[in-house]
């Protein structure tokens, strides 16, 4: 009898571990911006898809914060996390953690500058796109006017990429002068004090590119306070719903359209591959980003 | 007393020992020097991409009448055979060759019309906007494990297209007239999801003007 009890209890509890879900951490920068709230909703609804049981985690931009997000996951026995980091130097060490403890992580949509930590890194081609975005830039200017800059937070490699690629354009244009170039952390609030600030020192400029499209709101903003919403052409960069209506209406001139949907969908994916045995991942996966102006805007309403 | 002073010049020393093998000090021009030496070299890269993969692969690229032809008649297997991208989603790259008249020339392409009857896109031959990723892209010979730096990649696109504007583009202009046949190799972009075919838009690669 004792005998018989005993297969039952260690038959019981070998089902119950069957029953037990695969554990995946969605680590978000940030849900203070709409885009990383798409981008965590969707892994964390992706990797569910698969089977597994997923909750997302609130970096809030914060470094210390994240690291004590891993600390908790490698804990707590999850099996694979779906990153989104903070600062693609700040956050090695948090990806090296993982990795050390067993748990592959797949970034998606900001790089951290360590190839071999991370198991896989899924990300916008911000540079490319931002090539793109420049020449419309040039050509709306008629290659001849004033502009300023706003950039996103300095320790993301995105904000780097987007303005680089922005530059490899407009650079070659000695009549387009950059007047203003101010971080605005991606920040639509932050975003529009610096709009403010930069008008009272050049309310003649021509046109503002904005590192992400919650800034080039705030810059709007600021520009429709001030009365100048007609005379300076805004670019932003991520295709938000808001911004590709406001191109639509003539108010904004282009974004660069971005798909967390997909980054998420492939690291979620990838998740999978890996908890089936799969090792071999690319170690970077550009995503295409594509331009959304006037021309092109009507492919793109009510695309989020 | 003298057991306390001992201890403690035992524990400095071994402080010491372990401070200054924990921490390395290099000369700020040194740390350059060697970061300058392990640089990627995407001029010379650029170019033999473009002597040893892009021209060899110009010669045996799709026509652009077939291309215009497949991509109306059977357009996910145009782009499933003619076209390349080094990353996921929509943008595709195609290399091909054609010929065409010159019918305009603006400040930033000239337009040609196609010599196939059939064939009523407009052909814009860019000469200003030489940017992006359409060559390196195009040809399908690089990949992504080659490099393990984003901005390497971004670098060998920049490269390229300075040749072009640099080495294709100005002879050409200095030639070219309206009514003048040419022949052209270039790359082409376009949103598999999203295409148009009125308005053709190539990044030229070589560009020959018949007779001359």
């Amino acid at each position: 009898m004792l005998l018989i009890a005993m297969c039952m209890i260690f038959l019981f509890n070998a089902c119950s571990k069957k029953e037990e879900k695969q554990k995946v951490a969605v680590i978000i920068s940030t849900l203070n911006n709409p885009w990383f709230v798409i981008l965590a909703q969707s892994a964390a609804a992706d990797a569910e898809s698969f089977g597994y049981e997923a909750r997302i985690f609130d970096s809030q931009n914060n470094t210390a914060l994240e690291s004590d997000h891993f600390e908790n996951v490698i804990a707590s026995g999850y099996g694979a996390i779906l990153f989104n980091p903070t600062d693609a130097d700040g956050s090695i060490s948090n990806v090296a953690k993982a990795k050390a403890a067993g748990i592959p992580v797949f970034c998606m949509d900001r790089e951290v500058n360590d190839v071999n930590a991370p198991t896989s890194q899924i990300l916008s081609d911000s540079y490319s796109g931002c090539v793109t975005l420049g020449k419309v830039f040039v050509q709306e200017l008629n290659k001849k006017g004033k502009y300023a800059e706003l950039l996103g937070l300095v320790g993301d490699n995105n904000t780097w990429s987007r303005s680089t690629g922005f530059h490899s354009v407009v650079d070659n244009y000695p009549d387009l002068k950059m007047v203003s170039q101010q971080p605005a952390d991606f920040d639509r609030n932050k975003a529009m004090e610096v709009m403010e600030t930069i008008l009272q020192a050049h309310p003649d400029i021509d046109g503002v590119f904005c590192g992400n499209d919650a800034m080039a709101m705030g810059a709007y903003q600021a520009l429709l306070a001030s009365g100048s919403a007609d005379k300076i052409k805004v670019f932003g960069f991520d295709g938000a719903d808001e911004v590709v209506t406001l191109i639509h209406e003539g108010k904004i001139v282009a974004t660069g359209m971005q798909f967390p949907k997909v980054m998420a969908k492939t690291a979620a994916e990838f998740a999978d591959q890996y908890f089936k045995g799969k090792r071999d991942f690319p170690k970077k996966i550009p995503v295409a980003v594509e331009l959304v102006n006037s021309v092109t805007v009507s492919n793109y309403l009510n695309n989020n | 007393m003298r057991n306390k002073m001992l201890k403690y010049l035992a524990f400095v020393l071994l402080f010491g020992v372990i401070g200054y093998n924990s921490v390395t000090f290099k000369s700020l021009s040194a740390v350059n020097a060697v970061r300058s030496n392990d640089a990627f070299d995407a001029p010379s890269y650029a170019r033999k991409f473009w002597e040893t993969s892009l021209t060899p692969a110009v010669l045996k690229s799709v026509s652009l009448n077939t291309l215009i032809h497949d991509l109306k008649s059977k357009p996910d297997s145009a782009f499933s055979q003619y076209s390349h991208a080094l990353g996921i989603g929509n943008i595709r790259y195609f290399l091909l060759k054609g010929e065409g008249s010159v019918v305009a020339i603006e400040d930033n392409r000239v337009i040609l019309k196609s010599s196939n009857q059939d064939v009523d896109s407009q052909i814009r031959l860019e000469t200003e906007f030489v940017y992006g990723n359409a060559v390196r892209d195009a040809v399908g010979t690089i990949h992504l494990t080659e490099f393990t730096s984003t901005a390497d990649l971004n670098q060998v696109s920049q490269e390229l297209n300075k040749i072009i504007r640099s080495e294709i583009v100005p002879p050409f202009l200095k030639l070219v007239k309206a009514g003048d046949k040419v022949q052209f190799a270039g790359a082409l972009e376009l949103n598999r999801k999203y295409f148009t075919l009125d308005k053709i838009e190539i990044i030229p690669v070589s560009i020959t003007i018949q007779g001359n």
